[in-house]
């Protein structure tokens, strides 16, 4: 797979994407927001970077939406730490976007694909 | 480990966050930046590095400031907003909504501009015809509470124009009266010869008694109204009050006009107010340019102004607070009763007929208005026809909804998805609706304000029907009242076009939509929808066609109806010798000057002249004996006719020598009349069919004599003519006689003569007008005219309602045939892949043809059959507005359904065009 970082196709993607990308993260557990940008930037190897700037404002976001929910965390020995967790509203809108986001996959896909393949 | 903090907070000032959770986003941030940091180091990374790359996590911050600000707002402005139930945020949705839907507007700018054009036809359309008919019907005087205001009549349904009570009376009425705060009385307008600084002008005056203006309660604009005192024999001078209006055209809008001194009809009267722009007088349409007080008004007026002799025109007068009228009128009745007792000789058969006498109040809040009357039916039934237009435009746009839904059922199973609530979702979809509604309403109200102005031109340029000739002037400003109106109207509007597409948008089974772009929202539900609306659309129109077509055939039987006389080439201008101090017994001798001087003028074939012109709007009635006859039993009888009393009894005109054969009327037997019949030869009369059958059956009429009474006593009949219309062209023409002018004690006022020319009459009009000046310099000649327009004025109210209802009924054809070619488009691009199928499987261009355009024609005809019912149960209120053609006319119903067939398959040929245009290939790939 090519290195694609041009930041206009980045801009486009995050916008496109990155509340799902988000979202799919925090459905097996809840994490915070340096983790979520380093699996991100980790499973896309490296094609989708965040930094915080661009992290947070989509967190507050769907935080605000009720999507996912925010919470002070202590640990024994570490700093608190802000952990978001998936709300019941933000599954719900997780499984409508994956599937958004499939059929639109597949219908790029169908157009993309070579004639005669 | 750097410090982070001043870092973010530099990025967020300028947001004012709440302290709280400033400090926890900044904590939050600098948590994050901390662990990219000892990642970094732990990397391996120098210091410096390592700080210089945390720092770089926070590049694009404008976008995070710009990221918070919209989500730290109290509200999400986003369009996917989740949606709540929750009632607070009202206000807050509402603004939302709004904004939104205005960014929905302008991202379809051909939706939009189509709809808004659409809705401003029909929503403009309405506004016109509401202002007129507001002005004409609804509007109250600009007075003090005008609630209070009635006119005070003793019944008295011979006189029309008279409140039959006599100066004496409404003294005693407004004195003793415990019922009134005030009472006036006043004229009719009529035409007075002003001269200011040695300049003649005819203008209107109205004589109104000294409490005038302050029972009406009306101030002067500047200077002073008239006081009590203004209005006795005992002033000092004599004073006018002129309007707004003639000070801005003659006096140039200057002040110093208070003082000055105006010579009407020969005599100065000094000007001391004028009134306020708003105020056009009580009598609607008849906006006098000077008011003059009685008293003096009566010294330069005609004789028939001379009220306190007879009966005063009008009285009004303005009931205590709260008082009801009729407990006013049993009051008044008493004193009118005890008034007239005192009077009456002791025959106890008068007695009686005093006691059943009653006062009247109708109210005077509105003024008083012939023009009420004579359009109240016409504009109630234009507006009525402008809001079928309205419904037709809303269907389009509805149905322009409906495909727009469709195009946006992503969005909206989206947000039902996430939780919207339908409610909510229809509030959104309604709120669009009002914003396409208002703006739409907004352009309409520029095009009424357009419209409207000529509405007005058209309703005036009718003839006046309470003092035939002056011109009417009507207020009609697009004023709150208007606007509130058409607010409403887009309000209702809205709900009507926008109601039906949101509830169906929002009614989406919500899987298969957001699976699949397919389908979802039912697409045959979607055609159903709009093949129903269509069908309303072709029954409303068909109605308003069917009612234009029966005022068009009318209006064509009015025309070119038998009038009993030759309407080309006569000029008409009308005189008035009275209001330059002309005596009575002058006035014959001048007359004869003039007819004979202007037979002498070259191309005037005959000249004759008439009290009234022949379909002016006025006539005059006589009641007649004849000796050794008695007369009919219903003869003298008042009958109630659409509302008005009607006098049984024949009418009369007082006409010059050579008059039948000037205006081309047919003379069965007998002679014209001559210049031999003058005052002190035999006196004579001519009579119509209608009056010969009338009286004498099959006996013959000539020679035969009848009595005039006081207005001319006995004359013999010398002459028969056939039926001509005189007062209308709807009306049979009734029984008429005609008398030479010249022996008729009533027929020394107003003047109408009569040419007939050899060429087009107007060409003459500066000939004739500087042989009269030559005869007498100061005589004024108006409403020089021909008798054409004459005729054509006398229908203007028709010629209104036809023009109208006509430009309605084809803006209903064009919309409609807009809605049909909608609907079909969307029809045909649904079925794209059935027609590819069936041309794929050999079906012919012919075939596809006749697919789309059966399915067009169908919706056209059931239209059709629904809007021919509708209209054979609704055109009948329109009979006693109609002239010779029947409102279930055969020939007006046929031509009108081939209209609508023809313009329809228009509509469809297009989109069936399209239809045989489909690509197979590219319509199966689609599936």
């Amino acid at each position: 797979m090519t290195h694609v970082n041009s930041q206009k196709l980045d801009r486009e993607l995050k916008k496109g994407s990155a509340e799902l990308l988000i979202l799919s993260l925090l459905e097996a557990r809840p994490r915070h927001g340096y983790e979520i940008r380093k699996l991100i930037e980790a499973r896309s190897d490296g094609v989708l970077k965040f930094n915080a700037a661009s992290l947070y404002p989509l967190l507050y976001r769907l935080e605000k939406r009720g999507w996912i929910e925010g919470k002070w965390v202590e640990k024994a020995g570490q700093r608190r730490r802000r952990f978001y967790k998936l709300t019941k509203d933000g599954r719900k809108a997780l499984a409508a976007q994956r599937s958004i986001w499939e059929s639109f996959v597949a219908a790029i896909n169908r157009v993309a694909r070579p004639e005669n393949a | 480990m750097p410090d982070w903090k001043p870092e973010i907070r530099g990025r967020l000032i300028g947001l004012r966050l709440a302290p709280t959770r400033e400090a926890a986003i900044v904590e939050e941030l600098s948590q994050y930046l901390d662990d990219c940091h000892e990642e970094l180091l732990a990397g391996g990374a120098t210091p410096a590095d390592a700080y210089q790359q945390t720092l770089a996590e926070l590049t694009g911050s404008e976008a995070l400031a710009r990221e918070l600000r919209h989500v730290e707002r109290p509200v999400a402005p986003e369009p996917l907003t989740h949606g709540t139930n929750r009632r607070i945020n009202m206000v807050a949705d509402l603004w939302q909504d709004l904004r939104f839907g205005a960014r929905m507007l302008v991202k379809q700018p051909g939706f939009t501009l189509i709809a808004v054009i659409t809705l401003a036809l029909g929503i403009g359309a309405n506004a016109a015809i509401f202002s007129l008919l507001d002005a004409v019907l609804l509007k109250t005087l600009p007075v003090k509470r005008p609630e209070q205001l009635v006119f005070l009549e003793n019944e008295a349904p011979e006189f029309k124009r008279s409140s039959n009570i006599s100066y004496a009376e409404f003294e005693r009425l407004r004195m003793q009266g415990q019922e009134l705060s005030g009472a006036c009385f006043f004229s009719y307008t009529t035409r007075v010869n002003a001269n200011v600084s040695g300049q003649s002008e005819a203008v209107e005056g109205q004589m109104v008694s000294g409490g005038f203006f302050s029972v009406l309660g009306v101030p002067a604009m500047i200077g002073r109204t008239f006081t009590e005192d203004d209005d006795k024999e005992s002033a000092e001078q004599a004073v006018a009050v002129i309007s707004y209006r003639y000070w801005q055209r003659r006096f140039g809008s200057n002040p110093a006009v208070i003082g000055e001194s105006v010579n009407l009809n020969g005599v100065p009267f000094t000007i001391i107010g004028v009134t306020p722009p708003e105020f056009l007088g009580v009598i609607l349409g008849n906006a006098p340019d000077v008011f003059l007080p009685s008293v003096a008004g009566e010294r330069i007026l005609p004789r028939r102004f001379r009220f306190r002799d007879s009966s005063l025109p009008f009285i009004l007068a303005r009931l205590k607070p709260n008082l009801p009228a009729p407990q006013a009128a049993a009051a008044l009745t008493l004193t009118l009763q005890q008034s007239r007792l005192a009077e009456a000789s002791g025959s106890s058969e008068k007695q009686q007929a005093i006691q059943k006498q009653t006062v009247n109040l109708p109210s005077a809040a509105q003024g008083f208005s012939e023009l009420r009357r004579q359009y109240s039916q016409p504009l109630r039934l234009l507006l009525a026809a402008v809001a079928l237009v309205l419904l037709i435009a809303c269907a389009n746009v509805a149905n322009l909804l409906l495909a727009r839904a469709t195009a946006r059922r992503k969005e909206i199973a989206m947000r039902l998805a996430l939780g919207a609530s339908r409610f909510r979702l229809i509030r959104q979809l309604l709120v669009e609706s009002l914003l396409l509604a208002l703006i739409g309403g907004a352009t309409g109200l520029l095009l009424a304000s357009w419209c409207s102005g000529l509405l007005v031109a058209v309703v005036t340029s009718s003839r006046n029907p309470v003092t035939s000739g002056s011109q009417l002037s009507l207020n009609v400003p697009l004023d709150a009242r208007v606007f509130g109106f058409t607010a409403l109207v887009s309000l209702l509007a809205a709900v009507v076009f926008g109601l039906a597409p949101a509830w169906r948008a929002t009614r989406l089974e919500l899987s298969p939509v957001l699976k699949d772009n397919a389908s979802g929202l039912g697409g045959g539900g979607r055609v159903r929808w709009g093949q129903m609306l269509v069908v309303m659309q072709v029954a409303l129109s068909l109605m308003l066609l069917v009612g234009a077509g029966l005022f068009i055939r009318s209006l064509i039987n009015l025309k070119s109806a038998d009038l009993g006389f030759q309407r080309e080439n006569v000029l008409l201008f009308s005189v008035d010798p009275q209001l330059i101090g002309y005596r009575r017994e002058q006035i014959g001798s001048l007359y004869r000057r003039m007819l004979e001087r202007i037979g002498t003028v070259p191309g005037v074939q005959s000249v004759t002249l008439a009290r009234q012109g022949l379909l002016s709007g006025g006539g005059t009635q006589g009641s007649i004996k004849i000796p050794g006859h008695t007369p009919p039993a219903d003869e003298n009888s008042f009958s109630e006719k659409r509302g008005e009393k009607e006098w049984n009894a024949p009418w009369f005109a007082q006409v010059g020598p050579r008059y039948f054969e000037t205006l081309g009327m047919t003379l069965l037997r007998g002679r014209d009349f001559t210049a031999q019949d003058h005052e002190t030869s035999m006196k004579v009369a001519v009579i119509n069919e209608a009056f010969a059958h009338y009286y004498f059956g099959d006996e013959d009429p000539l020679g035969q004599r009848f009595d005039r009474g006081n207005d001319g006593g006995e004359v013999e009949i010398i002459g028969v003519v056939k039926d001509a219309k005189a007062n209308f062209i709807q009306e049979r023409t009734p029984r008429t006689f005609y008398v030479p002018f010249l022996q008729d004690p009533g027929a020394w006022r107003e003047t109408t003569f009569q040419i007939r020319t050899v060429g087009e009459p107007m060409n003459l009009a500066n000939t004739i007008r500087s042989v009269v000046q030559e005869i007498e310099p100061n005589l004024a000649l108006f409403r020089v005219r021909t008798l054409a327009a004459q005729i054509d004025e006398s229908i203007g109210q028709e010629r209104l309602v036809t023009t109208l209802a006509s430009l309605f009924g084809l803006l209903a054809l064009l919309l409609t045939c807009a809605g049909l070619y909608g609907v079909l488009s969307y029809s045909v691009n649904q079925r794209t892949s059935e027609i590819g199928i069936r041309m794929a499987l050999g079906a012919q261009t012919g075939v596809v043809l006749r697919l789309v355009i059966k399915q067009g024609m169908g919706l056209t005809l059931l239209g059709i059959v629904i809007g021919i019912g509708a209209s054979f149960a609704l055109t009948r209120l329109l009979t006693n507005l109609l002239f010779g053609v029947n409102a279930t006319d055969p020939l007006t119903y046929d031509s009108v359904t081939v209209l609508l067939l023809v313009i329809a398959l228009l509509a469809c040929w297009f989109p069936a065009r399209r239809a045989t245009k489909v690509d197979p290939l590219i319509a199966l790939r689609n599936e």
